[in-house]
């Protein structure tokens, strides 16, 4: 039934395209410029940054709205992150930057939960934790401020240096990953429980790490580095230390990965679990060996993709994560599930895509674009760009 | 239908031969995965009120041009008629609604419910499938007692009635297989399509399969099936029709038809009746 | 905190308007999932749907004194008109919703509903549709609970009944644990009557085999539409409740909600028809608990209590992973009917 499928398909989002189009040009036409005006003014306070705060997923389980300690309000951080515009004409080039930078960062967390999804058919929900958790003890082992731990009642600082305590992170979310396959999902596959069964645990696992951690560090922002940030002007572009070091840093790591997942047997052999696990396994590979590999290098990889995007913002919070899980799951889908790089060039295209958007959407509305992104591909190419059919329906 | 009129008397034995009274006409069905053809079938005649094997090599085709007919794939061209209605563009539940029943390889027993609701299930005109109607017990409740009695009638025939009210998924895998056929009945198909009825059964079940295939042709209703099991087909097919690589190599009566050559290359390979030692030497 | 306030708390969380509004949510969870075994991970954006069409709707009759196209309102009509809103809105999302996706396999619904009702949120919370929806705040109570609490027959002011305390007709008010957990018994009938009916077991082999239901004659497509715009409408039911007791807020019905959701469905026992009920007691009765003995007996050194809301909820996930590896079926369900299978 594919080929009629894929018509059906296609006139269906065709048609729920152009509606939305119409009700978004409609809309923006007679609220007008609304959208672009709180832009300029949101631009101008120099936290572009913070639509992505004002998104915060605030929990009010059983009484109205309390906030989290996150602001929802235009946040006035002291040193801004992603450059905001200076004017009209640069405004795009300045996106296009801001996207391929969040698109890096969105890719480092996203190749991991590729092949997570490829090797053993999990969509893990509790992915976006596992980009907070780096963040977050990163926070934990640098800052300056005094910290404690869950149920024991002692402050103190850690205090190590940023870069000793990222990679320290690094390693123990690594460790988070191997932990994790030992103990829980290897068991389930063993017990031959499906994956419906194991997302719906990843789910579980997801709101008790969230809640974790809002335990562990509480709702606020935290700070990573408070250094001020120095300004390039390169032409139309505007780009700071911190994001130039990020971009360095996460392509590195991609690069790496992507030359381990080309160019080495081992990972050669990864990918073609991830691409088809069963007939990996029958040509003698040993399947178990590389999903724990995966598990490691896909929870390391959050990590650093976390502690990136926390030097990005300018801050990281318990559900920094959980903001972008939808988005991760956005790239990865649009890239092909089980391929590791789609999931690399969906999320270089979710993160300029979001990027851009706000030339002509308000900035609170981004993630939007990205999700709406992720509904059209699933209606019109489910298997992605580089995926294959069978996978789908 | 006995066994003096032969509708098979006067059919030629090629591919694409005329039937009597064909129940199902295929025209120029063709199927295609990327590059590879899996169906290309010219024409083919299915005589009704009796029983056709479609068998053939693996990778012939059969189990696709199965799914081609009972919608449950869509073909690149070509059309087929069931007693003369249009079928090409139909899914499969429309097709299924229109007479023509099929089960499946893998049997597809509904686990999670009991067997008399499995065969309540394959019931075809209870009104109170419909959302609304179904919110108005009075309205169908008539139709209900009706279809249970059928229900328990068909268990008796296939000697599953003392199970009725077990899980489908705590019955074996032969009176799953059973039940999926006894369900098919339930709408009083005028075809019924097996995929591979024999596959994973073991022998003291195959025989009260073949029993009841053979009834099924008693009672007026046509048999199609895709086998492997070449005694099976010899056993109780009234006609047989070959496929390799897609198209239609031969059909003929059981007695006859393995016996040509094409069918023999097929199954065998082009050259295996050639003396190997000349090779080696 | 002592003993006796801690039983009251959780006696009152038992029979809670927000607990009969859970209970609603979960039982139309329940038609998608439940019965169909449709994995709608977008339960929240119907909740969140249905309180903005109540709402928007009310609040704008009420600002043009209670008139409608000319007509004066009661009470009654504009709390009418406010539920039908409601209800078109989450059929038309059910609609949209279903339309494309309902041919997709199980995952793959699943993070298209999430994205859906995460889209539903942000449009919600967005700066641009502020003049509608309220923004990130939400719709104030004032504005549309007024025709709602008017129709209460019980006195304006605190009522005692019992060791419980609450007001007669404003907001989390005995009006609105009589009117909610009337709506749940009437829900949790139309699932026992349609369960038990020849839809109802069209529903239960499509959760088992589409194809298998396909080649008996049976539009599937269709049978999934009409499963998720019911169970769509009757969440949106359960949040024009909720939002009587609360507030439209779009951040209080985001991912974590239609994970609670979940939780007390599968812990009561999915495709049961009480389940969705019981869960629904015990998730919110549970909490209030733990919460309580963690204040009672976890030192403030070592448990701040602002830390109390996340550690509890850090056991909702737990229990959540827990149920379903272990003890799918939950409480109610029977095993061998298990609602969730292994595709």
């Amino acid at each position: 039934m594919k080929a009629a499928l894929d018509t059906r398909a296609v006139v269906r989002a065709g048609v729920i395209l152009v509606v939305v189009a119409l009700a978004v040009t409609l809309y923006s036409t007679f609220i007008g410029g609304a959208g672009s005006d709180s832009s300029r003014a949101i631009s101008a306070a120099g936290a572009t940054t913070s639509t992505i705060t004002t998104t915060a997923i605030n929990e009010a389980p059983n009484t109205p709205l309390i906030q989290a300690g996150v602001n929802t309000d235009v946040a006035t951080a002291t040193a801004p992150g992603p450059a905001p515009a200076t004017s009209e004409n640069n405004r795009l080039a300045q996106n296009i930057v801001n996207g391929i930078t969040f698109g890096l960062l969105l890719a480092l967390a996203s190749v991991g939960l590729s092949l997570i999804y490829g090797t053993t058919g999990l969509s893990n929900f509790a992915h976006g934790e596992q980009v907070s958790f780096g963040a977050v003890l990163t926070y934990f082992l640098a800052t300056s401020d005094k910290v404690s731990l869950p149920l024991i009642p002692l402050k103190f600082t850690i205090g190590l240096p940023l870069i000793v305590a990222a990679i320290a992170a690094v390693l123990i979310s690594g460790g988070t990953g191997w932990l994790q396959n030992k103990f829980l999902w290897s068991p389930l596959r063993r017990k031959h429980v499906g994956v419906v069964q194991q997302m719906i645990v990843s789910i579980g696992l997801s709101l008790a790490l969230v809640n974790l951690l809002q335990w562990w560090m509480g709702g606020g922002k935290l700070r990573l580095s408070t250094s001020i940030d120095t300004r390039h002007h390169w032409g139309p572009i505007d780009i700071s230390n911190q994001t130039i070091i990020s971009m360095v840093i996460s392509i590195a790591c991609l690069l790496g990965v992507s030359w381990f997942l080309l160019y080495t047997r081992l990972g050669r052999a990864t990918r073609a679990v991830s691409d088809n696990p069963s007939l990996a396994a029958a040509s003698g590979i040993k399947v178990d060996s590389i999903v724990r590999l995966v598990w490691i290098l896909a929870t390391s990889l959050a990590a650093v993709g976390g502690i990136l995007l926390a030097l990005y913002e300018q801050a990281t919070s318990f559900d920094a994560g959980a903001r972008v899980l939808l988005l991760m799951f956005a790239a990865v889908t649009l890239g092909g599930l089980g391929q590791p790089f789609g999931a690399l060039v969906g999320s270089l295209v979710i993160g300029v895509v979001v990027e851009v958007s706000t030339l002509w959407l308000p900035p609170d509305l981004k993630f939007a674009t990205a999700l709406g992104i992720l509904i059209v591909v699933l209606l019109f190419r489910p298997q992605g760009i580089l995926g294959r059919s069978e996978r789908v329906g | 239908m006995t066994a003096k009129e032969d509708p098979f008397a006067h059919v030629n034995a090629t591919p694409g031969a005329a039937k009597v009274d064909p129940i199902i006409v295929a025209h120029g069905v063709h199927r295609t995965f990327g590059g590879l053809t899996a169906v290309d079938v010219e024409h083919l005649e299915v005589q009704r009120n009796a029983i056709t094997a479609l068998i053939g090599p693996n990778g012939a085709g059969k189990s696709t041009f199965f799914n081609l007919l009972t919608g449950f794939d869509k073909p690149q061209k070509g059309e087929w008629f069931f007693n003369g209605e249009s079928l090409q563009s139909h899914s499969p539940a429309k097709v299924a609604r229109a007479g023509m029943v099929r089960t499946f390889q893998l049997t597809k027993a509904l686990s999670r419910m009991t067997v008399i609701e499995n065969m309540r299930l394959g019931a075809a005109g209870q009104g109170g499938e419909a959302f609304f109607t179904a919110l108005v017990p009075p309205l169908w409740r008539a139709k209900e007692a009706l279809i249970t009695i059928k229900a328990e009638e068909l268990l008796d025939r296939f000697k599953l009635l003392d199970k009725q009210n077990d899980f489908a998924g705590e019955l074996s895998g032969g009176q799953r297989k059973l039940l999926e056929m006894a369900r098919a009945l339930m709408s009083d198909p005028e075809i019924v399509m097996l995929d591979e009825p024999m596959a994973g059964v073991n022998p003291a079940l195959t025989e009260s399969l073949l029993e009841h295939i053979v009834e099924l042709r008693e009672q007026g209703v046509t048999v199609l099936f895709v086998e492997h099991d070449m005694h099976m087909v010899r056993r109780i097919s009234n006609w047989v029709v070959v496929m390799a690589e897609g198209k239609i190599i031969a059909e003929g009566p059981p007695e006859t038809v393995m016996q040509n050559t094409a069918v023999q290359d097929a199954y065998l390979g082009a050259h295996h009746d050639t003396d190997l030692s000349e090779d080696l030497s | 905190m002592d003993f006796a306030g801690l039983l009251t708390d959780a006696g009152r969380e038992l029979f809670a308007p927000t607990t009969a509004a859970f209970a609603l949510a979960a039982i139309g969870l329940n038609f998608h999932f439940g019965l169909t075994g449709l994995l709608n991970m977008g339960q929240a954006g119907f909740m969140l749907l249905g309180m903005y069409g109540y709402a928007i709707t009310v609040r704008e009759i009420e600002q043009h004194d209670g008139q409608l196209f000319g007509i004066t309102m009661a009470a009654g009509a504009t709390v009418a008109i406010g539920f039908l809103v409601a209800i078109v809105l989450a059929v038309l999302f059910g609609l949209l919703l279903g339309w494309p996706t309902l041919k997709l396999r199980g995952d793959y619904l699943a993070i298209v509903t999430i994205a859906a009702a995460e889209m539903v949120r942000f449009l919600g919370r967005s700066q641009s549709f502020k003049d509608l929806t309220g923004g990130s705040t939400g719709i104030r109570g004032k504005d549309f609970k007024g025709p709602f609490e008017s129709l209460s027959p019980f006195p304006d002011r605190q009522v005692t009944i019992g060791p419980f305390t609450m007001h007669g007709s404003v907001s989390t008010s005995w009006w609105l644990v009589v009117v909610s957990w009337s709506v749940v018994a009437l829900a949790a009938l139309l699932f026992w009557r349609l369960s038990r009916s020849p839809w109802g077991r069209v529903l239960k082999g499509v959760r088992e085999d589409e194809d298998a239901v396909r080649s008996l004659g049976k539009n599937v497509y269709g049978y999934k539409m009409q499963a998720l715009v019911l169970g769509g409408v009757i969440g949106a039911l359960g949040g024009v409740l909720w939002s009587f007791g609360n507030a439209v807020a779009p951040d209080s019905m985001g991912r974590p909600t239609t994970f609670w959701i979940w939780t007390l469905l599968l812990l009561g026992g999915a495709a049961t028809v009480f389940g969705p009920i019981l869960g629904s007691a015990l998730f919110w009765t549970a909490l209030v608990i733990v919460k309580g003995l963690a204040a009672m007996f976890i030192p403030t050194d070592w448990l701040a209590p602002t830390q109390l809301e996340p550690f509890s909820l850090m056991l909702v996930g737990v229990t959540l992973m827990l149920l379903v590896i272990f003890r799918p079926q939950g409480i109610l369900g029977d095993r061998r009917e298990l609602a969730i299978n292994d595709r």
